[in-house]
């Protein structure tokens, strides 16, 4: 294949988006039949260009203008986060009714996702991740002004904040190309650059923030793409910053923070879902809390780290599917996506927490202690999703466009896909050895093998699954719960209330109506023009005084 | 000579920043000009002198017809801009004469005078005719004022200022306002 | 001969459409037609090679011609896609007339020939009827004309390097006080005709003066580049941080069109300060954003200014974005050049840079909802505007190129 068939994944969804806009008078249905197909050209896409070589392949399209040229890199990285950006969107724009705006936009904020991680440098994969989260923003908008969206000066100030660390790592070391940055480039300030693009960009915090806030909308049907378009772009920099720094951070008291940020994040995810009034709120905190463990894992540093971050990445793509298609919905599709999303023993999630924490635990010091602290998070996560069973949905009457048989198919397949962790623990191995190189014998396929210990795979998930099956089949479904009986939450974080509080006054705070700002731009606008312009004769001597001096 | 050249253009811009009649900033355009053109002829540039001194007296001449009646030179509540004319002259002495080196310290002492008396007319207030007046003399010393560089064709600069000085004068004011 | 008809022809259109005024769909074909040739003189006109046909040496150089260019296509644009109660025969002559004089400061042999053609510029403007006093529009220009002449005497006299020092204070706040940004502020009237306010020198005139005057600055002063570059960026700062604030507070929205603009200019002024090739670009990046984006987009939302219509239509939200400076428009890569440019200079100017970047964010939202509802012809126009921005932002390469970068 000619190497210009590099641009395929970015330029199918961008034409489909155009044509989308070019075509709206074919109606709704069209525009996302044509948006969708742009969609899933791009995930097979890159699928058939990496496939039959299965190795990195490169291209430069030359110099755009403002010091980055337009390099697009295919390697095993990049399928992968491809594949888990582009393939939720196909299936959200092929299930899923919206009207034509929303569709060409979707499409166009994913060929700008899928440039961010196909771009070959730093300040490219910038550019590209603020034109998807810019995208997004205006999707989230055109679906409903009013409802919760990210906040877009934060979301301009992450890809800023990168793309100033891609002009450092210029100036320094004279490129930011992600496989030929000098190690030494990579400094502290560089990083945290990159490691606050990373956060801020996936919206992950230890409070509320817009991740968990976009699952409350009315509707859902842009809340989900807005997660699976932004959400993978924060791992991924975490992934190519091992590659730039040569399999290390800069200093491994960053690998430490970015690991306590990653908890702390799934922690507050877990706290604030085993207080859920309803299974909305609930559902709102599954893919922060999945998506803080894989912060936690990427940063432990080393490749089973890695491959148990793919791993929950992977568990997050099925799951940011199902959740919208089953909210509104009770029943064993509801059961088998809570199950998926929590990381019940024999699903994908398990097998990916389990590998991620034994990672911690191998490495020891202090992220071996932040690996506690995840173990005790995946505890009351599983102790939330158990309590979220019996709560009211919190939609009122039924959500449109939910499809709860699709959605309990993909979270079975979440959850059979236990046994063949083995597979997918040499897969992930194969993708992280890109950027965390390292010698060591091509894992097997049954087994998952360790530092300290072999996880028989096949062998002990495998039987878990068919207890787990048999257990689902004899079950009988529970009478609803009436309100009076729902069980509180497992406790209350102390002083939560009135931290809540606190903030609530804190953001009422205004100015009173008798107060008169010093700053009025008209007032002075009119002090300097008119009447006897002292102030520019003031500035003319204070400028010659200054140069003087 | 080039002392009472640069002394007349002074006294030029002067009379602009003193005056509130059309016969007084006419007076000082025209007197303005012929200092300038003093200048330059002492330099040896006979062709820019000519032009300056045309430019100087068409503009003074357009300037007679509009603007207060009379001469209006040093109007009751004018002593601030006398004391700012006079300050401004001894400033530029200063420079031209102790601070700055080489020849052509009339140019020296003169355009900077000329142009920092003109801006304070417009910054200390001036109705139509006195702000047109202190463009048209900022556009000589501009001119002028290229004499002092070494390239960039000096004479074509101040045919191009006595043009415009001339010019600016014979703008009739308030064009049809457009959409 | 193309130097000499880069002015001749606009000014000849200007010329002709004035005459026409009673016709006005002649004046515009005739405007048009001069001023097709006039682009077409600048396009052939050689950056760099001298013209002595009327026997003084005429050259232009690359960046003022890519900016000239770039200031055409702006007007053609503006006035093909007027808004529907615009008279496009008067908005082409007042083009033409700044596009003569521009093109006049661009080739002009020295500062001092631009600075006088600067001056009459002025003056002719001030002289239309406008709303504001007559003094109150002449003032800051003619200050900024006296303190460019300032400048050039005391480059030019033999003396300390004191002198040089205040000569470049009197080139750049003499730039300064001539687009009217701070702490030169021009009194605003938003009910006036844009022609007639301090707008023109902002958007359309100011790109291309800003370039003529700091590259003759550069030469004027070798020595002394430094102290003009700390100018330029310390005074770029300010207005980057007011007009940024004064955007997103300010209660008219027509008055917080201009302290964008202003914000802008703050963000070019830092670029030309810098002095690295990344700054130029950025300044340049940003200018010419200006004329074929900014302008327009201004121009379109006067009337639902007038008519207080406000919008949250995607259109809206486009609009927003661009003039936050995001990806993928021009303002993003303008951005990345110059936290690059100050990165390599003195980090620190990065570091302060850095977050007030941001606070285009909520000017950019509030503008961006005061095109209204814009539709036909207005939205093809905003659809084109916003397409040649994220031209611009995507490969900026072609232009830049054309300014010799």
């Amino acid at each position: 294949m000619p190497p210009i068939a590099l641009v395929l994944p970015v330029a199918l969804p961008l034409a489909a988006g155009a044509a989308a806009v070019l075509a709206n008078r074919l109606g709704d249905t069209a525009c996302r039949a044509i948006a969708a197909a742009g969609v899933w050209g791009a995930a097979a896409a890159v699928l058939g260009l990496w496939l039959p070589l299965r190795s990195t392949l490169e291209i430069s399209l030359g110099t755009l203008g403002f010091g980055v040229t337009l390099g697009l890199r295919i390697d095993a990285v990049e399928v992968a986060f491809s594949l888990a950006i582009a393939l939720p969107v196909a299936v959200l724009l092929t299930v899923q009714r919206r009207e034509w705006r929303e569709s060409a936009v979707i499409a166009l904020a994913t060929a700008a996702a899928l440039l961010a991680v196909e771009a070959a440098d730093v300040v490219l994969t910038s550019v590209a991740g603020c034109t998807a989260a810019t995208l997004v923003v205006i999707a989230l908008g055109i679906e409903q002004l009013d409802a919760p969206r990210p906040r877009w000066a934060i979301l301009i100030a992450a890809w800023l904040a990168l793309a100033w660390a891609g002009v450092q790592l210029q100036v320094g070391g004279g490129t930011a190309g992600y496989a030929v940055v000098p190690v030494s480039a990579l400094t502290t300030p560089v990083f945290v650059l990159i490691a606050f693009a990373a956060v801020v960009g996936s919206g992950l915090y230890p409070w509320r923030g817009w991740a968990s806030e976009l699952w409350s909308r009315e509707s859902l049907r842009t809340a989900a793409p807005a997660v699976t378009l932004l959400q993978p772009l924060g791992l991924y920099l975490l992934f190519r910053t091992y590659e730039m720094g040569n399999g290390h951070y800069p200093q491994a008291v960053l690998n430490i923070a970015v690991a306590a940020w990653g908890v702390l994040v799934a922690f507050a995810a877990a706290v604030r879902a085993q207080a859920a009034p309803t299974r909305r709120a609930y559902i709102a905190e599954v893919l922060p809390s999945l998506a803080g463990f894989a912060f936690l894992f990427a940063a432990v540093g080393s490749k089973l780290g890695l491959v148990a971050a793919l791993i929950v990445l992977a568990s997050g793509s099925l799951l940011v599917i199902s959740l919208p298609l089953v909210a509104g919905r009770s029943g064993a599709p509801a059961l088998l996506v809570t199950s998926a999303g929590v990381g019940v023993p024999a699903g994908l999630a398990f097998g990916g927490l389990l590998i991620g924490l034994v990672a911690a635990f191998e490495t020891g010091g202090a992220i071996g202690l932040i690996g506690l602290a995840g173990v005790a998070t995946w505890l009351l996560a599983a102790a939330a999703a158990a309590r979220s069973i019996r709560l009211p949905s919190g939609w009122t009457g039924t959500v449109a466009d939910s499809r709860p048989v699709l959605a309990a198919a993909l979270a079975a397949v979440a959850l059979v896909a236990g046994p063949a962790l083995g597979v997918v623990y040499a897969a992930g191995f194969a993708i992280a050895g890109l950027v965390l190189p390292s010698s060591g014998a091509a894992p097997a396929l049954t087994t998952v093998a360790t530092v300290s210990t072999v996880l028989p795979a096949a062998v002990l998930l495998g039987p878990l699954l068919v207890i787990s099956a048999l257990a689902l089949g004899f079950s009988r479904p529970m009478p609803a719960t009436p309100r009076a009986e729902l069980s509180p939450p497992l406790f209350m974080l102390a002083g939560a209330r009135r931290l809540y509080r606190g903030w609530a006054m804190v953001r009422s705070v205004s100015m009173p109506d008798q107060y008169r700002s010093m700053f009025n731009a008209r007032a002075l606008e009119g002090a300097v023009a008119a009447g006897r312009p002292v102030l520019w004769l003031a500035a003319v001597l204070a400028l010659c005084i200054a140069v003087t001096r | 000579m080039t002392a009472a050249a640069a002394i007349a253009a002074w006294v030029g811009g002067s009379l602009i920043l003193l005056s509130d009649g059309r016969r007084g900033l006419a007076l000082g355009l025209a007197v303005l000009g012929g200092g300038l053109a003093g200048l330059a002829l002492d330099a040896g540039h006979a062709f820019a002198a000519v032009a300056l001194a045309a430019g100087g007296a068409g503009a003074g001449a357009l300037r007679l017809r509009e603007g207060a009646d009379g001469w209006g030179i040093m109007p009751p509540g004018s002593t601030p801009r006398l004391i700012l004319a006079t300050v401004s002259a001894l400033i530029a002495l200063y420079l031209a004469a102790v601070i700055t080196e080489g020849p052509g310290a009339g140019f020296r002492f003169a355009v900077p005078a000329v142009i920092a008396v003109l801006a304070l007319r417009l910054l200390l207030g001036a109705d139509r005719a006195a702000a047109g007046a202190a463009a048209s003399g900022i556009a000589l010393a501009l001119g002028v004022g290229s004499l002092l560089s070494t390239g960039g064709a000096p004479e074509a600069t101040c045919i191009a200022a006595a043009v415009v000085a001339a010019g600016l004068q014979a703008i009739t004011h308030a064009e049809p306002d457009g959409a | 001969m193309e130097p000499e008809l880069a002015v001749a022809l606009p000014a000849a259109g200007w010329a002709c459409t004035a005459a026409l005024r009673p016709r006005p769909r002649m004046a515009l074909a005739a405007g048009a037609v001069f001023g097709a040739g006039g682009v077409a003189a600048i396009l052939f006109s050689a950056p760099g090679s001298a013209s002595t046909d009327l026997g003084v040496s005429l050259t232009i150089t690359a960046a003022a011609r890519a900016m000239l260019v770039v200031a055409a296509v702006a007007l053609a644009f503006v006035v093909i896609l007027a808004p529907a109660r615009a008279e496009r025969s008067t908005m082409l002559r007042w083009g033409l007339a700044g596009l003569a004089g521009m093109a006049a400061i661009a080739v002009a042999p020295s500062l001092d020939v631009a600075l006088i053609v600067l001056l009459a510029l002025f003056v002719l403007q001030a002289a239309a009827l406008g709303r504001r006093p007559y003094l109150s529009r002449l003032r800051g220009p003619l200050l900024a004309v006296a303190l460019i002449g300032l400048g050039l005497v005391f480059a030019r006299m033999g003396g300390p390097p004191a002198l040089q020092r205040i000569a470049a204070v009197g080139l750049v706040t003499g730039l300064v006080a001539a687009i009217g940004a701070v702490p030169f502020v021009q009194e605003f009237d938003a009910e006036e005709m844009t022609a007639t306010s301090p707008m023109p020198w902002l958007t359309f005139v100011g790109p291309l003066l800003a370039v003529v005057v700091v590259a003759r600055g550069r030469e004027l002063i070798p020595g002394q580049v430094d102290v003009l570059g700390a100018l330029l960026i310390a005074l770029g700062l300010v207005n980057v941080a007011y007009g940024s604030i004064a955007a997103w507070r300010v209660d008219s929205a027509a008055a917080a069109w201009r302290y964008l603009f202003m914000a802008d200019w703050g963000l070019v002024m830092c670029g030309l300060g810098l002095g690295v090739a990344d700054g130029l670009r950025a300044a340049l990046l940003i200018l010419f954003g200006l004329l074929l984006v900014r302008l327009p987009l201004y121009l379109w939302s006067r009337q639902a200014l007038r008519d207080n219509v406000q919008n949250d239509r995607p259109v809206n939200l486009l609009v927003a974005a661009a003039l936050a400076g995001s990806a993928p428009f021009a303002g993003f890569p303008a951005r990345v050049l110059l936290l690059k440019g100050a990165t390599a200079m003195y980090w620190p100017l990065a570091l302060v840079l850095a977050p007030l970047l941001l606070l285009w964010i909520p000017a950019g939202l509030r503008l961006g909802r005061t095109l209204g509802a814009p539709t036909g012809r207005q939205l093809f126009g905003v659809a084109i505007a916003l397409a040649v921005s994220v031209v611009l932002g995507a490969y900026p390469q072609p232009l830049l190129s054309l300014a010799g970068l």
